[in-house]
Parts: C-alpha cells; structure tokens; sequence
C-alpha cells in the first residue's frame, strides 16, 4: 500500500470522489459465502486413493473360480479338455496323417541283440 | 454467516499448512486445494473473497455485479489451481488482475447501454437516505466515468486510486512496466477528471 498523492493532476473534488470510494467497506453476505464455497467443493481435485482393480476374491471353490475368470473361463477350459479327449480317443483322419510328419513313424531298435536271445542256444 | 475455517473440522489435510512460510501462504494453500485439501479453500476465501468483493464494489458500484464478479474470479482460480506454479505469481496479485480484467469487461458492456448522463438521480427521499443515496450516486458517477476510460488506464486508476497498490504493485498485476504504470495512471487521472468536471452539484460538492 502507499500513499495517494492529491490534487496534483485532478483536482480535490476527484481526489475526495476517490477517497471516498477506496474507504468502501464491504463484507461478503452469506449468500455470497455460500456460493463461494459451493464453487470450491465442485472444483475440487479429488485426493487420489488406492482402489484395488479386482476385489479380493472370497475363499472356496468360489475364489478358485474368480481367479480362473469366472464362468466363461470355465466353459472354456471344459471344451478345450472335451476336445482334447476326443481328438485322442478318435483322432481324425486329417490329425493321424499330419502327425507322423510332426513327431515321425514309431520305430523299433534292437541293439546287438536279436529279437529272440534264446535263438543262440539253439542249434 | 462464514464461520471461522479453522473451527471447521476437517478428515483430511494432505499439506500442513502452518509448514506454509509466510508471503506465499495462498499460494501454498493453492497447491494443497489442488491436491484435494477442501479446507485450503476455505482460508484462501477467508482471507481474500472480502478484498476481491470490495474491489470489483469500487469498480462497479454495482453490488449484484461485484458479487457476480468475485464468484467468477475465484472460480477461475479454482480452475487454474492444479497448474498453479507456486513462486512464480502471488494469489493475491492473480486476484487482483482477473477482478480487474472482469470489470472492464462489465464497465464496456455497461458503456454501451447507459450513457453517462443517464445515472439516475435519487429522488426526494429522507435526510439520512438521502445522504446514503448521494453517496451510492457519486460512487456510481465514478464508476460510470472509469467505463468511459480506455481499459487500461481504468485498471491503472482503481489499482492505484481505489485499491491504493503501489506503481510497482501495479506493474505486477497489469504485467507492464512501472512506467507504463505511471503514463496509464496519470493519463487516465486526467481523463477522468475531465469527465467528472462540471458534474460538482450531481455529486454532491459545491460549485464554487
């Protein structure tokens, strides 16, 4: 703040007009605190807390079915399981001929010795 | 009627504010405002909502208007809060040039739909109303002459003359140099002068 020099350039009626206006003294209403605060709490940034993205799971059988997925997960497991038991009880033609280029024909060895040992024993 | 903020009980406060050093205490409650501290808010209106209300009131002489003005200017620093860089700006300093810059904004609106010879006259009232309502009529006189000004040496005038800030002071807030400062407040001193001479008995004072 700093003092106010007078009647140098406007005359003292403007400086008293001035005066008078500057000792104005003004308390806000309630209604005006009122807005005011309901201003503040609207614009308010939120304080950031930690919110765990899934909620824990419960014990039992249930907790082991929300950590698997849940249902829909389930459902998948038992049809991958179902097809896996089928193809290897009743493998289709097409999967019986693209294996044996995969893991190759089964094959027998016999090393240094024939099939039947007792065969030397004889004559 | 506001109460005290500090009576005010509060679950959170994620900054102390009495760790605030002195001279940028708004700033700092700023900062906390926008980390979500709701009790930050209240001790930054507390401390400033009367001066920015008393302001845009000299400015305008308009009570409606001067609330309207400082529930728009603290809104727009609650919106400002989360860039808010503490050091580089006052609180106060912000304040006092967004309530300015809204009421030249009111005062031009106010220049083009009321000349100045239209303000109103009171009208036969009693002694003591009367004496009030002269003085709510030259306050209005005034504030009809700065929406007459250039903006600027307006700003210039009411921080100087009505707000009583130093030209240094002023410089910050209309973010010039502090000799434009005294070439706008002296320029719009005189202009305002000009428009106000020969309105003496409207206003109240002898023409003598």
């Amino acid at each position: 703040m700093t003092r106010i020099e007078t009647g140098a350039d406007g005359g003292r009626e403007l400086d008293d007009l001035l005066a008078e206006a500057r000792a104005l003294e003004v308390v806000p209403s309630a209604a005006l605190w009122a807005r005011l605060a309901a201003d503040a709490e609207r614009e308010r940034p939120r304080p950031r807390t930690v919110v765990p993205a899934v909620p824990p799971a419960p014990g039992g059988w249930r907790g082991w079915l929300r950590l698997l997925g849940g249902w829909p997960a389930v459902g998948g497991f038992v049809a991958a399981t179902l097809a896996g038991i089928w193809i290897g009880a009743a493998p289709p033609t097409g999967v019986s001929s693209v294996l044996p280029s995969l893991w190759g024909e089964d094959v027998s060895v016999a090393l240094g010795v024939d099939e039947d040992p007792l065969s030397l024993l004889e004559g | 009627m506001y109460q005290n903020p500090r009576a005010m009980p509060s679950a959170f406060q994620p900054v102390p504010a009495l760790a605030i050093p002195q001279g940028d205490r708004e700033g700092a409650l700023l900062v906390a405002y926008a980390n979500g501290d709701p009790e930050a808010a209240r001790e930054i209106m507390a401390a400033l909502a009367p001066r920015v209300l008393a302001q845009a009131l000299r400015m305008l002489a308009d009570r409606a208007e001067a609330e309207d003005v400082t529930q728009d200017a603290f809104l727009r620093l609650w919106r400002i809060a989360p860039e808010w860089r503490q050091g580089e700006a006052k609180v106060s300093t912000w304040l006092h040039r967004v309530t300015a810059n809204l009421c030249t904004d009111r005062l031009r609106r106010r220049r083009r739909s009321v000349g100045l010879d239209e303000v109103a006259e009171p009208e036969d009232p009693a002694p003591s109303v009367a004496a009030r309502m002269q003085g709510e009529a030259r306050l209005r006189a005034l504030s009809d002459a700065l929406a007459q000004l250039p903006e600027r040496q307006a700003q210039a005038v009411s921080l100087r003359h009505l707000e009583g800030l130093s030209n240094p002071e002023i410089a910050a807030v209309m973010e010039i140099g502090v000799e434009a400062v005294e070439s706008l407040t002296a320029r719009g001193k005189r202009a305002l002068a000009a428009l106000l001479r020969g309105r003496k008995a409207e206003l109240g004072y002898d023409e003598d």
